[in-house]
């Protein structure tokens, strides 16, 4: 009885919602990743591993914010454009003098003002979050633009080291700070999601609003919660763009709103709404990652690492969809026998 | 018998055109089922919406338990103890059945979630009413007979004290409805209250106390189920006399241009056979659900068939998708004229244009705007479409002009039958009169004519014919003479004998 109950609980694991696409994309991974072992012996040098990974750890929090929204069944295009936002709010506040914590707090404080202002167009102003998001990006953008008058900054000096290091060039227990960053962030948002009763409403909302409404759920704060679950990865991914360079750039972030996209996808959350798991998350971020980085180590031209990404995203999609209809057909098809 | 735990009082409802429920009462007492009966749009559903707070009420006064209730919202319902399982499935096909049961009022232990505790206690809820379904199921993997008992699950674990069954057994199976009904009898013999509503006059004999009738949003009467009989109820249903006058026209019925053999799609249109005559209106009455749109759709080639015969002018035709119906002369106006009938966004103009662009284009594509122009206008005239010019949007026009819009982009054609489906739903008087007589002028040319409607006295005022179905069959073919208003209801409950007579 045991074996059997352990292999039922296994099972249970399987066929969670969700389960059989991360399942899927990470065979995917695993492929990639020997295949550009092979074509490469240094892709698995301890240096480019760490590398891999810090490069992915961005990709996993917008990934996160994505996904979050997608499975209330929105989109979030500001992404790119808040982290462009928090890159010139944070550095600018440090160029004029701030200690780099209190720049770090008026960043997010900025970067929650736009989800809530995200929220608010799609549930109580009923934009199509398409537009409406459409709309915060370019505002977005343009305040990241104002904010030190047209330019980026100068360098945000000496005093910002720690804070460099802590988001960027630090290590702890061997691993880049990022990384831990994105693995933090990333527990405290799937525990949430998968969870408590906001994570359960998220999902209830993009499965049938409808339902979820008559059953009590407060549609509007819901997706409220998921933009700010947005806003917060999108103005980290920002802080870590500060860090990197040293000073903010205006078009940081720049199309990062479609490779949050992209990891969502190829990880199996459903752009319709009501499914995805941000394990799967994790996956889509890395091989967007791994392809990156293994091509680029491959000697391929930036314009085939686009091309090769916008067709993973593509099939990834389409698999997806063929899987279900098979589905279907098969239960279709028991339901008369 | 207790004391009364609701009582609505002179409540109204309004929606743009029309008037849902005019003063209207009803009283329900602790340990008795309700049977809420009337037709298509008596406005039964509507005042159960109110009760349940997902509708407001323009006026009239609600108490609950005795005490009076101001605000009214889905969520205060719930804590009142009322419960509703909706018409059409409410739920979330993504989350498990114990998600589902448990959405809006999860089960946590500090914030989290104890999915555990709700599994469990959703697997007692289920036993508990003889369900055999997992709770840890996804809600999207079961038939749709399963996600409906758990519908009914979700209601009641909520220990409602008030309970209102919106056609709870149209898609459950013989042996559910048995158990939905020990069900029902249990939790009236522990002194919950039910309203009832279905369409399945035979049900109401297993459970039913009492019955109240509604009529296009009036009350009409209430009684003891035991001093009335189904016949009593019928009448009372339909009730009208019918004052209106139907423009008919005379035409002596031509050779069979038109036949549907043994038409199967899905479980609303079985088995369906019928002819149709030159110059002849055959109208489809029968209630909501029973299948006509469903039959309609899959003569049209919108639903895919899984068998059936079309045959027009003694020649057998392939419909596989529209166009090969608009090919043999088939042509349809539907339902939902915003949804399926109109391109909304579009003009006049490019909506009477679409279905007929093979006739008005080169061979290299290119669109003859003088010949589309020509065509419109003498659409828009013909119709007496009344209308600034015929580029603005469709949208903009009232609701009988869009159905005439509608029902105008087909006649350029030469068609042989028109299909409409509800034409005059929402439509004002004057303009029903004029849908009217496009039917006739369509019928004095030989064009064979089918009618859906769920007004019983259209629908005896215009048709030639009339075919009622049920549950997804044709019960009966009347003739017009022999066709009353109380024959087609008896005929439109005729559903199959899903319900043993031993139960309880």
């Amino acid at each position: 009885m045991g074996n059997k109950d352990l292999g039922k609980k296994m099972l249970k694991v399987f066929s969670k919602r969700g389960m059989g696409q991360v399942i899927t994309a990470s065979v995917g991974l695993v492929v990639l990743v020997v295949v550009f072992g092979i074509l490469n012996p240094n892709f698995f040098s301890s240096r480019n591993v760490s590398n891999l990974l810090r490069q992915i750890a961005p990709i996993i929090l917008i990934g996160i914010g994505q996904s979050y929204v997608l499975i209330t069944g929105n989109i979030d295009l500001s992404i790119g454009s808040v982290v462009g936002m928090s890159c010139m709010i944070s550095a600018t506040l440090m160029t004029k003098g701030m200690s780099p914590w209190l720049a770090v707090g008026f960043t997010y404080v900025a970067a929650l003002a736009m989800g809530i202002l995200n929220g608010q167009l799609v549930s109580k102003a009923k934009l199509p979050p398409f537009i409406a998001t459409l709309g915060t990006m370019t505002i977005a953008r343009g305040i990241a633009q104002i904010v030190n008058n047209n330019y980026n900054t100068d360098s945000i000096g000496a005093g910002a080291e720690g804070f460099r290091e802590l988001f960027y060039y630090g290590k702890t227990a061997g691993l880049f700070n990022t990384i831990w960053i994105a693995l933090g962030l990333w527990l405290v948002f799937n525990f949430i999601l998968s969870k408590t009763r906001t994570g359960r409403h998220i999902y209830a909302v993009g499965s049938n609003a409808h339902a979820a409404h008559l059953s009590g759920v407060n549609i509007a704060q819901t997706v409220t919660k998921a933009y700010l679950v947005s806003a917060v990865c999108a103005a980290t991914v920002g802080l870590i763009m500060t860090a990197i360079s040293g000073m903010g750039t205006m078009d940081a972030g720049t199309t990062y709103e479609l490779y949050a996209v992209a990891a969502s996808v190829i990880g199996g959350v459903s752009t319709l709404g009501g499914q995805g798991i941000l394990l799967g998350t994790i996956v889509g971020a890395s091989i967007w990652g791994v392809l990156q980085n293994g091509l680029q180590f491959a000697g391929a031209p930036v314009a085939i690492r686009n091309i090769v990404i916008g067709v993973i995203v593509i099939i990834s999609v389409l698999l997806d969809i063929v899987l279900r209809a098979n589905n279907r057909k098969n239960k279709k098809g028991k339901a008369a026998a | 018998m207790g004391n009364f735990i609701v009582e609505l009082e002179n409540v109204s409802k309004g929606f743009p055109g029309v008037k849902a429920l005019d003063h209207v009462s009803l009283q329900l007492r602790a340990g008795e089922v309700l049977a809420l009966l009337g037709e298509n749009g008596a406005g039964k559903s509507t005042l159960m919406k109110i009760l349940s707070g997902v509708y407001t009420m323009d006026e009239g006064t609600m108490k609950i338990f005795g005490e009076m209730v101001t605000e009214m919202n889905p969520v205060a319902a719930q804590e009142l103890g009322i419960a509703i399982i909706h018409q059409e499935l409410n739920m979330c096909d993504h989350l498990t059945v114990a998600q589902n049961i448990f959405l809006g009022r999860e089960v946590t232990k500090k914030g989290i979630l104890s999915d555990a505790e709700m599994n469990q206690k959703a697997s007692e809820i289920l036993s508990s009413l003889s369900m055999d379904i997992d709770p840890d199921t996804v809600l999207g993997d079961l038939s749709v007979s399963k996600q409906q008992m758990v519908e009914i699950a979700k209601a009641l674990s909520t220990n409602a004290r008030i309970l209102i069954m919106d056609e709870p057994t149209s898609a459950l199976t013989s042996q559910e409805i048995d158990e939905l009904f020990t069900i029902i009898n249990r939790l009236k013999n522990e002194g919950c209250g039910i309203v009832y509503i279905s369409h399945r006059l035979e049900e109401l004999q297993h459970i039913v106390d009492r019955v109240m009738i509604l009529r296009d949003g009036q009350y009409i009467t209430s009684m003891d189920f035991k001093d009335t009989s189904i016949q009593e109820v019928i009448a009372h249903m339909v009730g009208r006399e019918i004052t209106e006058k139907f423009p008919r026209v005379n035409r002596s019925v031509g050779r069979k241009i038109f036949e549907v053999q043994h038409l199967n799609a899905g479980k609303l249109v079985k088995d369906i056979s019928f002819s149709l005559y030159e110059g002849e209106i055959v109208g489809i009455a029968g209630l909501m659900g029973a299948g006509r749109t469903e039959t309609t759709r899959a003569i049209f080639g919108a639903d895919a068939k899984e068998s059936g015969t079309i045959i027009i002018d003694g020649e057998v035709v392939e419909i596989n998708q529209p166009i090969d119906a608009i090919n043999a002369g088939i042509v349809l106006a539907p339902e939902n004229r915003k949804k399926d009938g109109l391109c909304t966004k579009l003009s006049i103009k490019d909506n009477i244009a679409l279905p007929n662009l093979d006739m008005m284009v080169n061979p290299l594509g290119i669109v003859n705007t003088k010949k589309e122009e020509e065509m419109t206008v003498k659409a828009i005239k013909n119709l007496d479409i009344r209308l600034a010019n015929s580029d603005v949007d469709a949208e903009s026009l009232s609701g009988g002009n869009q159905q005439k819009v509608v029902v105008g982009k087909w006649l350029a054609r030469n068609s042989r039958v028109v299909i409409f489906d509800e034409p005059t739903r929402g439509i004002d008087v004057g303009s029903k009169v004029e849908i009217y007589n496009i039917m006739n002028a369509l019928k004095s040319q030989g064009i064979g004519v089918i009618f859906v409607s769920s007004e019983m006295p259209e629908i005896l005022g215009i048709s030639d014919r009339i075919l009622v179905m049920a549950d997804g069959r044709i019960t009966k073919e009347l003739d017009i003479e022999e066709a009353t208003q109380d024959s087609i209801l008896a005929y439109a409950t005729q559903f199959d004998k899903k319900i043993h007579h031993d139960i309880a």
